[in-house]
């Protein structure tokens, strides 16, 4: 991680709020994070987090019909981002940034071939011709491990696996050489073994490619293996920043620290597994103050009072976290 | 692709048995006694005789069911008691114009309503969406007579565009379309109400799709997403209805012959019912049902073709 | 593919289809057109201005005027008295065989369901084919065989709408016979007849209004088509079909004959498929068919 350089990807304040019900409600809310070049970000959290909002925001794929972003910036490569035209916003999706979804089952179109749909990124973004595109998309069906992938490529999505179609879905996303990737919970839907074989092929060919990636997921054990930096999401927000190491040894926020100790490990009795009291609140009816104070066990008075910012942990620009308890706030003074 | 032929052909077979099982309780089982139909009141005892010995309808009714099937396949659809032609060659010399008829307002029909219904579903709630949602509504509220008499009112009387009746056996191909304009128009506007509604319906549920969303997110352009990526999978549910329209479309053709009095497998059919000549009918009512299983085997082959799961299966 | 919400008391349901008439314009429009229909249709002995069998040689194939709003026929009979006349024959035609396929489909269905095993399958395949049918020709086949006359249509016509509602019936008795209470009745002593009228019934009630408003549509339409055909009621009896098909010999001259039962078909068949439509979207989105 450079630091000091310019980040590829910097998300400030940003807010993306759905009408529902008669009201519009932020299901993010004031997130802020940056992403170095080269630099591997999970976002973890439970599902409804936010998360999987925050990397649609940043694509500028929020469904038009109920949502939009309301306020901050993403700043990608120094350009702003949010107001850009969706014209623009078109070349770059799939050439600078691209994603890849959870659910290799779904989506992948069911009635074009899987050449056709790695061959056609290249032929938007490079004005490549057919023949061109086809030569390409196949050495990338290679690079991802499809075996036979001469003989698979004319064949249709139904005709692969699950593990299968989301290499399929790797090869489609990594066509343009991004400079971003978003991976939203890439091997949530593969069974384990499968899991393991994914993400090494995505770290591989992260390096190959030499490109910064966001990696979303609930499940912390895959983080352990694969990012560089940690943003814990609640209810909408961060509440903490980490080096991965640092998050791990030193969990600061209370939400963190439950949730590290809810992950099974293979050294320690299933029986002290703990799981987190209480429910994450509605989009319509966050609590006032700290959206975690609810279920927070080191819950103070001013918890349920006023929502706090994220502030660095002992002194550490580094290592933030968004509690009144554990992060002291007199700190943003001087932030 | 092969397989999957060959496999429905296979199926539609118990179909077709099934569907000439119905038209021989209609024909033979419910009318009573076909004979005293034909003949009138007035009949003698033996002209009676002689007419249900004609018509085969002495015999016990298992032989009855037996040679009626035999009959259906081989063919052997009776001959006319008024002309004395054999059925099969006077279907023979119609059915040319009502497949000309039928596949040109079928192509008409998809011509104007998957381009309606995308629109509609592109522009959902916006003018026109409602404009239309209200006239597919309109539309497949005609019956096919009204609206073939309205379309011959308008077009062929008062602004004299396209003949009144129209004449088949054209050799001059301007001519010939000149003729067939006004009833395929007829047959394809009524197709095309209902194929904008399910265009449209399937269209809206397509564009919410995760792949819809994966194309977006490659940076596919707008028009190629609707047009490449969402349309082709729109389309496998639209293939149902036109399946089950081509069965209205079969009714429909009847009465847009009569009204444009254009020769077909419809106006055979009412001009034996006019003659009372019974056994044209009862082939009449044959040749439906091969008609109605052809149909639905050209429904499933063509599912086959848009669909790639299907034919794999 | 139709969602039924199963479990629900009857009062729920019919409050659904109510909620779902006002959040709709469409229902609406149609409802109100189609009740004006009616309301006509049965004041036209009161209202008609002529008695529709009347014929004047004096005044054959008059234009509208303001003794005939409408015109008179080749016979001299006024247009619109007729249109009146036919509009209580079209509806009460349409109306008994769409009742009797509901009651005959339904029945079928729920029996079909109720048995299961292989009764169930055989009959169901034969609902397929009956289904394969176009109405219209069926109509015609049925008609053409038996003669034409009321009873004969009305035969004709239910005969086309009973494998739909045979359907919409057998689903949700699917369902409810698996379910626990339905066992619990059982115990209980209650006949079989009696736990399917009180437990499916109120589930398809809504699915029922809908295909029944959609269905009365087409049964107007294929009574129509008959006429038209002459397969209908007898002359010199007024239908609309008939007497479109007598306006149709003088469409050269006399265009009026047929455009004013032409318009008088489209009005009542548009309103029914307005307020289907508007229902069916109003109860469940999803919930859409061909015919």
């Amino acid at each position: 991680m450079a630091s000091g350089a310019a980040p590829i990807l910097a998300v400030e304040n940003l807010v993306t709020a759905f009408r529902s019900g008669g009201g519009e409600h932020a299901a993010v809310r004031d997130v802020s994070f940056t992403v170095q070049r080269n630099e591997t970000v999970a976002i973890v959290g439970e599902s409804g987090c936010g998360k999987s909002v925050t990397a649609l925001s940043i694509m500028g794929l929020v469904p038009a019909a109920n949502g939009r972003i309301v306020a901050g910036h993403i700043r990608f490569a120094g350009r702003d981002l949010v107001g850009l035209g969706e014209d623009e916003m078109r070349k770059i999706r799939g050439d600078r940034i691209s994603m890849i979804f959870q659910e290799p089952m779904t989506s992948l179109n069911p009635v074009l071939t899987v050449g056709f749909q790695i061959a056609e990124t290249l032929r938007y973004h490079r004005g490549m011709d057919r023949a061109a595109a086809g030569r390409a998309a196949l050495d990338l069906l290679e690079q991802v491990k499809i075996p036979a992938a001469r003989q698979r490529f004319g064949d249709y999505p139904h005709q692969f696996s699950g593990g299968m179609r989301q290499r399929v879905m790797i090869a489609i996303a990594l066509a343009c050489r991004p400079e971003l990737l978003l991976a939203d919970e890439p091997t949530t839907a593969l069974d384990v073994t499968i899991q393991a074989q994914v993400l090494s092929l995505l770290a591989e060919l992260k390096s190959a490619y030499g490109m910064a990636m966001i990696f979303i997921t609930h499940n912390l054990g895959v983080v352990a293996s694969i990012a560089d930096r940690v943003a814990v999401m609640y209810a909408g927000e961060i509440v903490e920043v980490a080096p991965l190491d640092t998050l791990f040894a030193h969990p600061t926020h209370p939400y963190t620290e439950l949730l590290l100790r809810s992950i099974p490990r293979v050294d320690q009795d299933a029986r002290h597994l703990s799981t987190i009291p209480g429910q994450v609140p509605s989009i319509s009816a966050m609590p006032r103050g700290c959206r975690f104070a609810p279920r927070c066990p080191l819950r103070v008075a001013i918890c349920a009072e006023r929502d706090p910012l994220l502030a660095p942990v002992a002194g550490s620009p580094a290592h933030q976290a968004r509690c009144w308890v554990r992060a002291p706030q007199a700190e943003l003074a001087h932030a | 692709m092969l397989g999957y032929v060959v496999k429905r052909l296979l199926l539609a077979v118990p179909t077709l048995f099934a569907v000439l099982t119905i038209v021989f309780v209609l024909a033979r089982v419910l009318p009573g006694d076909p004979a005293q139909t034909i003949l009138g009141d007035q009949a003698t005892q033996e002209a009676l005789e002689n007419m249900r010995h004609r018509l085969g309808v002495d015999k016990p009714i298992a032989a009855q069911y037996a040679e009626f099937l035999v009959d259906a396949v081989r063919g052997k659809w009776g001959t006319s008691l008024v002309t004395g032609k054999p059925v099969v060659d006077e279907v023979r010399n119609v059915l040319p114009y009502t497949i000309e008829l039928t596949v040109t307002a079928i192509i008409v029909g998809a011509l104007i309503g998957v381009p309606l219904g995308t629109w509609s579903a592109i522009y959902r709630n916006r003018w026109i969406d409602y404009l239309a949602r209200m006239g597919s509504l309109l539309g497949l509220s005609f019956p096919a007579f009204v609206s073939a008499i309205l379309l011959l009112l308008a077009f062929a009387i008062e602004l004299r565009w396209f003949p009144v009746i129209s004449a088949g056996g054209l050799d001059d191909p301007v001519e010939r379309l000149r003729n067939l304009a006004l009833p395929a128009i007829n047959l394809g506007i009524i197709m095309a109400a209902y194929v904008t509604r399910v265009t449209r319906s399937s269209m809206l549920e397509v564009l919410g799709e995760d792949y819809i969303r994966t194309a977006r997110a490659k940076g596919v352009p707008r028009r190629a997403i609707v047009w490449r990526h969402a349309l082709r999978n729109a389309l496998i549910p639209v293939v149902t209805v036109v399946g089950l329209y081509l069965g209205i479309l079969i009714g429909n053709s009847v009465l847009t012959e009569i009204v444009f009095n254009r020769p077909g497998l419809g106006k055979l059919m009412v001009s034996a019912l006019n003659q009372r000549d019974y056994t044209v009918l009862q082939g009449m009512m044959v040749v439906y049902a091969f008609v109605i299983v052809i149909v639905n085997l050209l429904t499933d082959l063509t599912y086959g073709f848009i669909d790639p799961r299907v034919k794999r299966q | 593919m139709s969602a039924i919400t199963l479990g629900r008391g009857e009062g729920h349901l019919l409050a659904q289809v109510v909620r779902a008439f006002s959040a709709n314009a469409t229902s609406w429009i149609g409802l109100a057109l189609f009740l004006a229909i009616v309301a006509l249709a049965l004041l036209a002995p009161v209202i008609s201005p002529y008695d529709p069998l009347d014929q004047d040689v004096l005044t054959r194939l008059a234009p509208p005027s303001a003794d005939h709003w409408l015109g008179t026929d080749s016979y001299g009979r006024d247009i619109l008295s007729r249109l009146l006349w036919g509009a209580r024959l079209s509806l009460v035609i349409s109306t008994v065989s769409i009742l009797a396929a509901m009651l005959i489909g339904g029945v079928i269905g729920i029996v079909s369901g109720y048995v299961g095993g292989r009764f169930d399958l055989v009959v169901m395949q034969a609902m397929d084919v009956l289904l394969s049918f176009p109405s219209l020709i069926m109509g015609l086949m049925v008609v053409a065989m038996l003669g034409a006359s009321m009873v004969n249509l009305m035969i004709a016509i239910a005969l086309t709408a009973i494998a739909p509602f045979a359907r919409i019936a057998r689903a949700p008795t699917i369902v409810v016979k698996e379910r626990d209470y339905i066992e619990a009745c059982r115990a209980l002593g209650f006949s079989d007849l009696r736990i399917m009228a009180v437990h499916i019934l109120p589930n398809i009630i809504a699915e029922i209004i809908v295909m029944g408003s959609l269905w009365l549509a087409t049964a107007i339409r294929i009574e129509a088509s008959l006429s038209f055909i002459g397969l209908g009621v007898r002359p010199p009896t007024a239908t609309w079909g008939g007497m479109i098909r007598e306006g149709f010999e003088n469409i050269l001259d006399s265009a009026w004959l047929s455009v004013f039962p032409s318009l008088a078909i489209l009005l009542v068949v548009f309103s029914l498929n307005m307020i289907g439509d508007g229902l069916r979207d109003a109860i469940d989105p999803k919930l859409r068919s061909g015919e």
